[in-house]
Protein backbone atom coordinates (compact mmCIF):
# COMPACT_ATOMS: atom_id res chain seq x y z
CA UNK A 1 0.00 0.00 0.00
CA UNK A 2 1.12 3.55 -0.72
CA UNK A 3 0.25 6.01 2.03
CA UNK A 4 0.41 9.77 1.53
CA UNK A 5 0.33 12.08 4.50
CA UNK A 6 -0.29 15.81 4.00
CA UNK A 7 1.79 15.97 0.85
CA UNK A 8 2.45 19.44 -0.58
CA UNK A 9 4.40 20.31 -3.71
CA UNK A 10 5.16 23.96 -4.36
CA UNK A 11 7.15 24.97 -7.40
CA UNK A 12 9.32 28.10 -7.15
CA UNK A 13 8.96 28.01 -3.38
CA UNK A 14 10.54 31.06 -1.78
CA UNK A 15 10.48 33.01 -5.07
CA UNK A 16 8.12 35.76 -6.20
CA UNK A 17 5.73 33.44 -8.02
CA UNK A 18 5.29 30.24 -6.04
CA UNK A 19 2.81 27.71 -7.40
CA UNK A 20 1.35 24.96 -5.27
CA UNK A 21 0.54 22.03 -7.57
CA UNK A 22 -0.35 19.56 -4.80
CA UNK A 23 -1.85 20.97 -1.65
CA UNK A 24 -2.03 18.83 1.49
CA UNK A 25 -3.02 15.51 -0.09
CA UNK A 26 -3.54 12.56 2.22
CA UNK A 27 -4.65 9.28 0.71
CA UNK A 28 -3.83 5.61 0.44
CA UNK A 29 -3.44 3.47 -2.66
CA UNK A 30 -4.26 -0.18 -1.87
CA UNK A 31 -2.21 -3.10 -3.18
CA UNK A 32 -3.36 -5.12 -6.21
CA UNK A 33 -6.07 -2.61 -7.05
CA UNK A 34 -6.61 -0.16 -9.88
CA UNK A 35 -6.79 3.40 -8.60
CA UNK A 36 -7.61 6.27 -10.94
CA UNK A 37 -6.71 9.89 -10.26
CA UNK A 38 -9.29 11.94 -12.10
CA UNK A 39 -9.40 15.66 -12.68
CA UNK A 40 -8.96 18.47 -15.22
CA UNK A 41 -5.63 19.69 -16.53
CA UNK A 42 -3.70 21.53 -13.82
CA UNK A 43 -5.41 19.69 -10.99
CA UNK A 44 -2.12 18.20 -9.75
CA UNK A 45 -2.58 14.59 -10.91
CA UNK A 46 0.71 14.30 -12.78
CA UNK A 47 2.65 16.08 -10.04
CA UNK A 48 1.21 13.66 -7.52
CA UNK A 49 2.27 10.72 -9.69
CA UNK A 50 5.83 12.03 -9.94
CA UNK A 51 5.96 12.35 -6.15
CA UNK A 52 4.64 8.82 -5.59
CA UNK A 53 6.96 7.45 -8.27
CA UNK A 54 10.04 9.02 -6.61
CA UNK A 55 10.71 11.26 -9.59
CA UNK A 56 10.32 14.43 -7.52
CA UNK A 57 10.34 15.27 -3.83
CA UNK A 58 7.47 17.01 -2.05
CA UNK A 59 7.88 20.38 -0.38
CA UNK A 60 6.39 18.90 2.77
CA UNK A 61 4.56 15.76 3.85
CA UNK A 62 5.56 12.11 3.80
CA UNK A 63 4.94 9.13 1.54
CA UNK A 64 5.21 5.58 2.88
CA UNK A 65 5.49 2.40 0.85
CA UNK A 66 4.18 -0.67 2.65
CA UNK A 67 4.72 -4.29 1.78
CA UNK A 68 7.82 -3.88 -0.35
CA UNK A 69 9.09 -7.19 -1.69
CA UNK A 70 12.09 -8.74 0.05
CA UNK A 71 15.42 -7.50 -1.23
CA UNK A 72 14.18 -4.09 -2.39
CA UNK A 73 16.57 -2.54 0.13
CA UNK A 74 18.88 -4.88 2.02
CA UNK A 75 18.30 -2.94 5.26
CA UNK A 76 14.54 -3.51 5.27
CA UNK A 77 12.77 -6.49 6.77
CA UNK A 78 10.16 -8.02 4.51
CA UNK A 79 6.91 -6.08 4.70
CA UNK A 80 8.45 -3.18 6.60
CA UNK A 81 7.18 0.26 5.59
CA UNK A 82 9.61 2.61 3.91
CA UNK A 83 9.34 6.39 4.00
CA UNK A 84 10.45 7.52 0.55
CA UNK A 85 10.45 11.32 0.67
CA UNK A 86 13.56 11.44 2.85
CA UNK A 87 15.50 8.78 0.95
CA UNK A 88 18.88 9.81 -0.42
CA UNK A 89 19.04 9.68 -4.21
CA UNK A 90 21.01 6.42 -4.41
CA UNK A 91 18.21 4.58 -2.58
CA UNK A 92 15.51 6.34 -4.60
CA UNK A 93 17.08 5.02 -7.78
CA UNK A 94 16.78 1.46 -6.46
CA UNK A 95 13.16 2.01 -5.42
CA UNK A 96 12.26 3.57 -8.78
CA UNK A 97 13.88 0.72 -10.66
CA UNK A 98 12.49 -2.19 -8.66
CA UNK A 99 9.14 -0.96 -7.41
CA UNK A 100 7.66 1.24 -10.13
CA UNK A 101 6.98 0.83 -13.80
CA UNK A 102 6.14 4.03 -15.63
CA UNK A 103 3.91 4.54 -18.65
CA UNK A 104 4.17 8.13 -19.83
CA UNK A 105 1.62 10.18 -21.70
CA UNK A 106 3.98 10.68 -24.66
CA UNK A 107 5.27 7.07 -24.27
CA UNK A 108 8.87 8.43 -24.20
CA UNK A 109 10.28 5.68 -26.40
CA UNK A 110 13.83 6.21 -27.62
CA UNK A 111 13.70 6.92 -31.33
CA UNK A 112 16.20 5.29 -33.66
CA UNK A 113 16.51 2.03 -31.74
CA UNK A 114 14.45 -1.11 -31.97
CA UNK A 115 11.40 -2.13 -29.99
CA UNK A 116 13.40 -4.84 -28.19
CA UNK A 117 16.16 -2.41 -27.27
CA UNK A 118 13.63 0.07 -25.89
CA UNK A 119 12.03 -2.60 -23.75
CA UNK A 120 15.31 -3.92 -22.34
CA UNK A 121 16.78 -0.46 -21.61
CA UNK A 122 15.62 -0.23 -17.95
CA UNK A 123 17.45 -3.48 -17.15
CA UNK A 124 20.89 -2.23 -18.21
CA UNK A 125 21.84 -0.69 -14.82
CA UNK A 126 20.81 -3.87 -12.99
CA UNK A 127 23.60 -5.91 -14.56
CA UNK A 128 21.19 -8.77 -15.19
CA UNK A 129 22.20 -11.38 -17.76
CA UNK A 130 21.24 -9.95 -21.13
CA UNK A 131 20.01 -13.26 -22.60
CA UNK A 132 17.48 -13.80 -19.84
CA UNK A 133 16.38 -10.16 -20.12
CA UNK A 134 15.88 -10.53 -23.87
CA UNK A 135 13.94 -13.75 -23.43
CA UNK A 136 11.68 -12.01 -20.93
CA UNK A 137 11.23 -8.99 -23.19
CA UNK A 138 10.39 -11.14 -26.20
CA UNK A 139 7.82 -13.09 -24.17
CA UNK A 140 6.23 -9.88 -22.95
CA UNK A 141 6.13 -8.34 -26.43
CA UNK A 142 4.56 -11.53 -27.81
CA UNK A 143 1.91 -11.47 -25.10
CA UNK A 144 1.10 -7.88 -26.10
CA UNK A 145 0.76 -8.84 -29.77
CA UNK A 146 3.98 -7.19 -30.88
CA UNK A 147 5.92 -10.28 -31.96
CA UNK A 148 6.40 -9.11 -35.54
CA UNK A 149 7.71 -5.69 -34.46
CA UNK A 150 10.41 -6.91 -32.08
CA UNK A 151 13.32 -5.84 -34.26
CA UNK A 152 11.56 -2.90 -35.93
CA UNK A 153 12.47 0.67 -35.14
CA UNK A 154 9.97 2.36 -32.82
CA UNK A 155 9.61 5.19 -35.34
CA UNK A 156 7.46 2.91 -37.50
CA UNK A 157 4.90 2.01 -34.85
CA UNK A 158 1.33 3.23 -34.65
CA UNK A 159 0.09 5.01 -31.48
CA UNK A 160 -1.43 1.85 -30.02
CA UNK A 161 1.65 -0.21 -30.77
CA UNK A 162 3.95 2.42 -29.29
CA UNK A 163 1.90 2.40 -26.14
CA UNK A 164 2.11 -1.38 -25.83
CA UNK A 165 5.88 -1.13 -26.21
CA UNK A 166 5.83 1.43 -23.40
CA UNK A 167 3.80 -1.02 -21.30
CA UNK A 168 6.27 -3.83 -22.01
CA UNK A 169 9.11 -1.54 -20.98
CA UNK A 170 7.33 -0.57 -17.75
CA UNK A 171 6.95 -4.24 -16.87
CA UNK A 172 10.43 -5.48 -17.76
CA UNK A 173 11.76 -5.19 -14.17
CA UNK A 174 8.60 -6.83 -12.82
CA UNK A 175 7.56 -3.83 -10.67
CA UNK A 176 4.92 -4.12 -7.95
CA UNK A 177 3.35 -0.81 -8.95
CA UNK A 178 2.49 0.43 -12.45
CA UNK A 179 2.07 4.17 -12.80
CA UNK A 180 0.44 5.50 -15.96
CA UNK A 181 0.03 9.20 -16.72
CA UNK A 182 -2.88 9.94 -19.09
CA UNK A 183 -2.24 6.68 -20.94
CA UNK A 184 -5.20 6.99 -23.29
CA UNK A 185 -4.68 10.63 -24.25
CA UNK A 186 -3.39 9.69 -27.72
CA UNK A 187 -5.54 6.62 -28.33
CA UNK A 188 -8.90 6.16 -29.99
CA UNK A 189 -11.76 4.57 -28.06
CA UNK A 190 -11.06 0.99 -29.19
CA UNK A 191 -7.40 1.20 -28.25
CA UNK A 192 -8.30 2.86 -24.94
CA UNK A 193 -10.62 -0.05 -24.12
CA UNK A 194 -7.87 -2.51 -25.10
CA UNK A 195 -5.56 -0.66 -22.75
CA UNK A 196 -8.00 -0.95 -19.86
CA UNK A 197 -8.44 -4.66 -20.54
CA UNK A 198 -4.67 -5.05 -20.26
CA UNK A 199 -4.67 -3.14 -16.98
CA UNK A 200 -7.35 -5.49 -15.72
CA UNK A 201 -5.07 -8.45 -16.51
CA UNK A 202 -2.22 -6.84 -14.60
CA UNK A 203 -4.47 -6.16 -11.63
CA UNK A 204 -5.53 -9.80 -11.66
CA UNK A 205 -1.84 -10.71 -11.64
CA UNK A 206 -1.42 -8.76 -8.37
CA UNK A 207 0.00 -5.51 -9.68
CA UNK A 208 -0.95 -2.21 -8.06
CA UNK A 209 -2.10 0.23 -10.73
CA UNK A 210 -2.24 3.99 -10.41
CA UNK A 211 -3.54 5.86 -13.43
CA UNK A 212 -4.24 9.53 -13.98
CA UNK A 213 -6.87 10.35 -16.55
CA UNK A 214 -9.68 12.63 -17.52
CA UNK A 215 -10.93 10.05 -20.03
CA UNK A 216 -14.30 8.50 -19.04
CA UNK A 217 -13.21 5.20 -20.62
CA UNK A 218 -10.65 5.00 -17.80
CA UNK A 219 -12.40 6.46 -14.77
CA UNK A 220 -15.83 5.03 -15.57
CA UNK A 221 -14.37 1.60 -16.29
CA UNK A 222 -15.74 -1.21 -14.07
CA UNK A 223 -12.10 -2.25 -13.63
CA UNK A 224 -11.35 0.89 -11.63
CA UNK A 225 -11.53 -0.07 -7.96
CA UNK A 226 -11.21 3.45 -6.76
CA UNK A 227 -11.54 6.86 -8.37
CA UNK A 228 -10.01 9.84 -6.61
CA UNK A 229 -11.00 13.23 -7.95
CA UNK A 230 -8.59 16.13 -7.77
CA UNK A 231 -9.01 19.84 -8.37
CA UNK A 232 -6.60 22.70 -7.75
CA UNK A 233 -4.09 20.35 -6.14
CA UNK A 234 -6.54 18.95 -3.62
CA UNK A 235 -8.53 15.77 -3.34
CA UNK A 236 -12.18 16.68 -3.70
CA UNK A 237 -13.78 13.23 -3.86
CA UNK A 238 -13.03 9.58 -3.22
CA UNK A 239 -9.97 9.63 -0.95
CA UNK B 1 57.97 34.64 -1.13
CA UNK B 2 54.18 34.60 -1.10
CA UNK B 3 54.27 34.13 -4.88
CA UNK B 4 55.70 30.63 -4.44
CA UNK B 5 53.24 28.22 -6.15
CA UNK B 6 53.10 25.98 -3.09
CA UNK B 7 52.27 28.87 -0.79
CA UNK B 8 49.60 30.18 -3.15
CA UNK B 9 48.06 26.70 -3.42
CA UNK B 10 48.07 26.26 0.35
CA UNK B 11 46.48 29.65 0.98
CA UNK B 12 43.88 29.11 -1.72
CA UNK B 13 43.01 25.62 -0.48
CA UNK B 14 42.88 26.81 3.10
CA UNK B 15 40.61 29.74 2.21
CA UNK B 16 38.27 27.52 0.22
CA UNK B 17 38.07 24.83 2.88
CA UNK B 18 37.52 27.42 5.62
CA UNK B 19 34.68 29.05 3.70
CA UNK B 20 33.10 25.73 2.87
CA UNK B 21 33.31 24.38 6.40
CA UNK B 22 32.03 27.60 7.96
CA UNK B 23 28.94 27.46 5.73
CA UNK B 24 28.56 23.73 6.42
CA UNK B 25 28.99 24.36 10.15
CA UNK B 26 25.91 26.57 10.04
CA UNK B 27 24.01 23.74 8.37
CA UNK B 28 25.35 21.37 11.03
CA UNK B 29 24.14 23.70 13.75
CA UNK B 30 20.65 23.75 12.22
CA UNK B 31 20.66 19.97 11.94
CA UNK B 32 21.64 19.45 15.57
CA UNK B 33 18.94 21.89 16.59
CA UNK B 34 16.03 20.99 14.31
CA UNK B 35 16.51 17.54 12.76
CA UNK B 36 13.39 15.44 13.24
CA UNK B 37 12.99 12.66 10.75
CA UNK B 38 9.49 11.86 11.95
CA UNK B 39 8.33 15.28 10.85
CA UNK B 40 7.20 15.91 7.31
CA UNK B 41 7.50 19.66 7.71
CA UNK B 42 8.85 21.86 4.97
CA UNK B 43 11.85 22.79 7.16
CA UNK B 44 12.75 19.13 7.73
CA UNK B 45 12.45 18.22 4.06
CA UNK B 46 14.56 21.23 3.13
CA UNK B 47 17.23 20.08 5.64
CA UNK B 48 17.19 16.59 4.13
CA UNK B 49 17.62 17.93 0.61
CA UNK B 50 20.36 20.32 1.63
CA UNK B 51 22.36 17.93 3.79
CA UNK B 52 23.09 15.65 0.86
CA UNK B 53 24.75 18.46 -1.09
CA UNK B 54 26.48 19.96 1.96
CA UNK B 55 27.90 16.59 3.06
CA UNK B 56 29.27 15.95 -0.42
CA UNK B 57 30.95 19.36 -0.52
CA UNK B 58 32.35 18.94 3.00
CA UNK B 59 33.76 15.53 2.05
CA UNK B 60 35.54 17.09 -0.93
CA UNK B 61 36.82 19.93 1.28
CA UNK B 62 38.16 17.54 3.89
CA UNK B 63 39.98 15.46 1.28
CA UNK B 64 41.69 18.72 0.24
CA UNK B 65 42.42 19.43 3.91
CA UNK B 66 44.11 16.04 4.33
CA UNK B 67 46.14 16.45 1.14
CA UNK B 68 47.17 19.96 2.21
CA UNK B 69 49.20 18.45 5.07
CA UNK B 70 51.46 16.74 2.56
CA UNK B 71 51.60 19.84 0.35
CA UNK B 72 52.53 21.88 3.41
CA UNK B 73 55.43 19.54 4.21
CA UNK B 74 56.50 19.48 0.56
CA UNK B 75 56.40 23.30 0.35
CA UNK B 76 58.24 23.77 3.65
CA UNK B 77 60.91 21.37 2.41
CA UNK B 78 61.18 23.17 -0.92
CA UNK B 79 61.56 26.54 0.80
CA UNK B 80 64.52 25.55 2.97
CA UNK B 81 67.04 26.87 0.48
CA UNK B 82 65.63 30.38 1.03
CA UNK B 83 66.69 30.48 4.67
CA UNK B 84 70.18 30.68 6.08
CA UNK B 85 70.87 27.61 8.16
CA UNK B 86 67.89 25.53 7.04
CA UNK B 87 68.67 22.10 5.54
CA UNK B 88 65.10 20.77 5.22
CA UNK B 89 61.51 21.47 6.29
CA UNK B 90 62.63 21.36 9.94
CA UNK B 91 64.53 24.60 9.44
CA UNK B 92 61.80 26.24 7.32
CA UNK B 93 59.22 25.54 10.00
CA UNK B 94 61.44 27.14 12.64
CA UNK B 95 61.70 30.43 10.70
CA UNK B 96 58.90 31.93 12.78
CA UNK B 97 56.83 30.82 15.78
CA UNK B 98 53.86 29.67 13.64
CA UNK B 99 55.55 26.91 11.61
CA UNK B 100 55.38 23.99 14.03
CA UNK B 101 51.96 24.93 15.50
CA UNK B 102 50.62 24.97 11.92
CA UNK B 103 52.05 21.50 11.33
CA UNK B 104 50.53 20.18 14.57
CA UNK B 105 47.15 21.74 13.75
CA UNK B 106 47.28 20.22 10.26
CA UNK B 107 48.01 16.76 11.68
CA UNK B 108 45.13 17.08 14.18
CA UNK B 109 42.68 18.24 11.48
CA UNK B 110 43.93 15.51 9.14
CA UNK B 111 43.07 12.81 11.71
CA UNK B 112 39.69 14.33 12.56
CA UNK B 113 38.85 14.94 8.91
CA UNK B 114 39.65 11.29 8.19
CA UNK B 115 37.32 10.13 10.96
CA UNK B 116 34.60 12.46 9.64
CA UNK B 117 34.99 10.95 6.18
CA UNK B 118 34.61 7.46 7.67
CA UNK B 119 31.40 8.51 9.47
CA UNK B 120 30.12 10.14 6.29
CA UNK B 121 30.85 7.06 4.20
CA UNK B 122 28.93 4.83 6.60
CA UNK B 123 26.11 7.35 6.97
CA UNK B 124 25.47 7.23 3.24
CA UNK B 125 25.02 3.45 3.45
CA UNK B 126 21.89 3.82 5.60
CA UNK B 127 18.61 4.97 4.07
CA UNK B 128 17.54 6.98 7.13
CA UNK B 129 20.57 9.25 7.75
CA UNK B 130 21.66 7.10 10.71
CA UNK B 131 24.78 9.09 11.62
CA UNK B 132 23.57 12.56 10.70
CA UNK B 133 23.81 14.00 14.22
CA UNK B 134 27.24 12.59 15.24
CA UNK B 135 28.58 13.49 11.81
CA UNK B 136 27.58 17.13 12.11
CA UNK B 137 28.55 17.29 15.81
CA UNK B 138 32.07 16.24 14.77
CA UNK B 139 31.96 18.82 11.99
CA UNK B 140 31.24 21.52 14.56
CA UNK B 141 34.42 20.46 16.40
CA UNK B 142 36.34 20.43 13.12
CA UNK B 143 35.28 23.89 11.97
CA UNK B 144 37.09 25.92 14.69
CA UNK B 145 40.13 23.66 14.36
CA UNK B 146 40.30 24.18 10.60
CA UNK B 147 39.85 27.93 11.06
CA UNK B 148 42.63 27.96 13.69
CA UNK B 149 44.86 25.98 11.37
CA UNK B 150 44.10 28.38 8.50
CA UNK B 151 44.95 31.37 10.68
CA UNK B 152 48.21 29.78 11.88
CA UNK B 153 49.11 28.91 8.30
CA UNK B 154 48.46 32.45 7.08
CA UNK B 155 50.60 33.83 9.91
CA UNK B 156 53.36 31.35 9.13
CA UNK B 157 53.38 31.74 5.34
CA UNK B 158 53.00 35.52 5.31
CA UNK B 159 55.67 35.80 8.02
CA UNK B 160 58.37 34.05 6.02
CA UNK B 161 61.32 36.42 5.58
CA UNK B 162 64.25 35.34 3.45
CA UNK B 163 66.84 37.16 5.55
CA UNK B 164 66.03 35.19 8.70
CA UNK B 165 68.64 32.84 10.12
CA UNK B 166 67.15 29.59 11.30
CA UNK B 167 68.28 26.36 12.89
CA UNK B 168 69.23 23.28 10.92
CA UNK B 169 67.61 19.93 11.62
CA UNK B 170 70.82 18.58 13.12
CA UNK B 171 70.53 21.27 15.74
CA UNK B 172 66.76 20.92 16.30
CA UNK B 173 66.82 17.13 16.54
CA UNK B 174 70.21 16.86 18.17
CA UNK B 175 70.60 15.04 21.46
CA UNK B 176 71.37 16.90 24.65
CA UNK B 177 69.17 19.93 23.87
CA UNK B 178 65.87 20.98 25.35
CA UNK B 179 62.48 20.52 23.69
CA UNK B 180 60.27 17.73 22.40
CA UNK B 181 62.29 17.17 19.20
CA UNK B 182 65.49 16.75 21.10
CA UNK B 183 63.89 14.50 23.69
CA UNK B 184 62.46 12.27 20.96
CA UNK B 185 65.87 12.05 19.35
CA UNK B 186 67.40 11.20 22.69
CA UNK B 187 65.16 8.19 23.36
CA UNK B 188 67.48 5.18 23.67
CA UNK B 189 67.25 2.73 20.78
CA UNK B 190 67.53 -0.31 23.06
CA UNK B 191 64.24 0.78 24.64
CA UNK B 192 62.49 2.11 21.54
CA UNK B 193 63.08 -1.03 19.49
CA UNK B 194 61.19 -3.36 21.88
CA UNK B 195 58.56 -0.68 22.51
CA UNK B 196 57.93 -0.38 18.77
CA UNK B 197 57.66 -4.14 18.26
CA UNK B 198 55.44 -4.46 21.33
CA UNK B 199 53.16 -1.73 19.98
CA UNK B 200 53.04 -3.35 16.55
CA UNK B 201 52.32 -6.78 18.04
CA UNK B 202 49.60 -5.35 20.30
CA UNK B 203 47.96 -3.68 17.30
CA UNK B 204 48.03 -6.89 15.26
CA UNK B 205 46.64 -8.90 18.20
CA UNK B 206 43.85 -6.36 18.77
CA UNK B 207 43.09 -6.42 15.04
CA UNK B 208 42.88 -10.22 14.90
CA UNK B 209 40.65 -10.22 17.99
CA UNK B 210 38.39 -7.60 16.43
CA UNK B 211 38.16 -9.37 13.08
CA UNK B 212 37.44 -12.75 14.68
CA UNK B 213 35.11 -11.80 17.51
CA UNK B 214 33.80 -8.38 16.37
CA UNK B 215 34.76 -7.12 19.82
CA UNK B 216 37.39 -4.73 21.13
CA UNK B 217 36.87 -1.87 18.68
CA UNK B 218 37.75 0.76 21.30
CA UNK B 219 40.94 -1.11 22.24
CA UNK B 220 41.91 -1.42 18.59
CA UNK B 221 41.38 2.34 18.13
CA UNK B 222 43.51 3.13 21.19
CA UNK B 223 46.27 0.81 19.94
CA UNK B 224 46.14 2.43 16.50
CA UNK B 225 46.67 5.86 18.00
CA UNK B 226 49.38 4.50 20.29
CA UNK B 227 51.10 2.89 17.31
CA UNK B 228 51.13 6.24 15.50
CA UNK B 229 52.82 7.95 18.46
CA UNK B 230 55.27 5.11 19.12
CA UNK B 231 56.11 4.80 15.42
CA UNK B 232 56.87 8.53 15.11
CA UNK B 233 59.05 8.39 18.26
CA UNK B 234 60.79 5.26 16.94
CA UNK B 235 61.29 6.86 13.55
CA UNK B 236 63.02 9.88 15.12
CA UNK B 237 65.04 8.01 17.70
CA UNK B 238 65.89 4.85 15.79
CA UNK B 239 64.79 4.22 12.20
CA UNK B 240 66.09 7.54 10.85
CA UNK B 241 69.59 6.52 11.78
CA UNK B 242 69.40 3.49 9.48
CA UNK B 243 67.83 5.46 6.65
CA UNK B 244 70.45 8.25 6.81
CA UNK B 245 73.20 5.75 7.64
CA UNK B 246 74.40 8.19 10.28
CA UNK B 247 74.34 7.39 14.00
CA UNK B 248 73.62 11.01 14.97
CA UNK B 249 71.05 12.28 12.45
CA UNK B 250 67.49 12.06 13.77
CA UNK B 251 65.59 14.52 11.55
CA UNK B 252 62.12 13.24 10.53
CA UNK B 253 61.88 15.88 7.76
CA UNK B 254 64.94 14.92 5.70
CA UNK B 255 62.98 11.76 4.86
CA UNK B 256 60.87 13.96 2.59
CA UNK B 257 63.82 14.78 0.35
CA UNK B 258 64.86 13.31 -2.98
CA UNK B 259 68.20 12.10 -1.51
CA UNK B 260 66.26 9.62 0.58
CA UNK B 261 63.82 8.60 -2.13
CA UNK B 262 60.98 10.73 -0.65
CA UNK B 263 60.48 7.78 1.70
CA UNK B 264 58.87 10.08 4.26
CA UNK B 265 55.70 10.41 2.19
CA UNK B 266 54.79 6.70 2.15
CA UNK B 267 55.90 6.37 5.77
CA UNK B 268 53.81 9.26 7.06
CA UNK B 269 50.98 8.42 4.67
CA UNK B 270 50.88 4.88 6.04
CA UNK B 271 50.98 6.08 9.64
CA UNK B 272 48.26 8.70 9.22
CA UNK B 273 46.09 6.45 7.03
CA UNK B 274 46.45 3.63 9.55
CA UNK B 275 45.60 5.91 12.46
CA UNK B 276 42.52 7.30 10.67
CA UNK B 277 41.33 3.78 9.85
CA UNK B 278 41.95 2.59 13.41
CA UNK B 279 40.21 5.59 14.93
CA UNK B 280 37.35 5.11 12.47
CA UNK B 281 36.76 1.59 13.82
CA UNK B 282 36.22 2.98 17.33
CA UNK B 283 34.24 5.99 16.13
CA UNK B 284 31.72 3.64 14.47
CA UNK B 285 31.35 1.28 17.43
CA UNK B 286 28.64 3.25 19.33
CA UNK B 287 26.38 2.97 16.27
CA UNK B 288 26.68 -0.76 15.85
CA UNK B 289 23.05 -1.30 16.80
CA UNK B 290 21.61 1.12 14.24
CA UNK B 291 19.16 -1.03 12.32
CA UNK B 292 19.79 0.51 8.92
CA UNK B 293 23.54 -0.09 9.35
CA UNK B 294 23.23 -3.71 10.46
CA UNK B 295 25.13 -4.90 7.39
CA UNK B 296 27.20 -1.89 6.36
CA UNK B 297 28.76 -0.99 9.70
CA UNK B 298 30.42 -4.31 10.66
CA UNK B 299 31.60 -4.65 7.06
CA UNK B 300 33.12 -1.16 7.17
CA UNK B 301 34.73 -1.79 10.57
CA UNK B 302 36.34 -4.96 9.25
CA UNK B 303 37.55 -3.16 6.16
CA UNK B 304 38.98 -0.31 8.23
CA UNK B 305 40.69 -2.75 10.58
CA UNK B 306 42.28 -4.51 7.61
CA UNK B 307 43.39 -1.15 6.23
CA UNK B 308 44.90 -0.08 9.57
CA UNK B 309 46.75 -3.40 9.91
CA UNK B 310 47.96 -3.31 6.32
CA UNK B 311 49.25 0.25 6.63
CA UNK B 312 50.98 -0.52 9.95
CA UNK B 313 52.50 -3.53 8.19
CA UNK B 314 53.57 -1.36 5.25
CA UNK B 315 55.30 1.12 7.59
CA UNK B 316 57.06 -1.71 9.41
CA UNK B 317 58.04 -3.36 6.14
CA UNK B 318 59.58 -0.16 4.75
CA UNK B 319 61.60 0.65 7.87
CA UNK B 320 62.47 -3.04 8.25
CA UNK B 321 63.84 -3.26 4.72
CA UNK B 322 65.79 -0.06 5.29
CA UNK B 323 67.23 -1.40 8.57
CA UNK B 324 68.15 -4.67 6.89
CA UNK B 325 69.82 -3.05 3.90
CA UNK B 326 71.51 -0.22 5.78
CA UNK B 327 75.26 -0.57 6.22
CA UNK B 328 74.84 1.09 9.63
CA UNK B 329 74.67 -1.36 12.52
CA UNK B 330 73.89 0.00 15.96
Amino acid sequence: MIQLDQVVKTYQAGLATPFTAVDGVSLSVPDARLTVLKGPSGSGKTTLLTLIGCMARPTSGRIHLHGLPAGTLSQLAEGEALEITSLPERFLTTIRRRTFGFIFQQFNLIRGISVLENVTLPTYPTGEDHRSVEARAVARLESLGLARHIHASVDRLSGGEAQRVAIARALINDPAVIIADEPTAHLDSRLSEDFMRLMGEFRAAGKTLLITSHDPIVYDSPLADRVIEMRDGRVVAGP
Amino acid sequence: MIQHPGILALLLASGLVSLLLTAAGWQGFRILLRWDQHSGSEAQLELERRTYLVSTLVAAGLVIQILSLFLFCFTADGLHSQFVGAMCAAGSLAVNPFGYPTLMAKIATCLLAGVWLVLHRVDTQGHDYPLIRPKYALLLILVPLVLLEAWLQVRYLTGLKADVMTSCCGSLFGQGRQGLASELAGLPSRIMQPVFWASFTALIAAGILLLRTKRGAAVFSAFSLAFLLVAVASLVSLFCLYIYELPTHHCPFCLLQREHGFVGYPLYGALLGGAISGLGVGALEPFRHQKSLAEALPWMQARLAWTALSLAGLFTLIVGIWMFLSPLKL
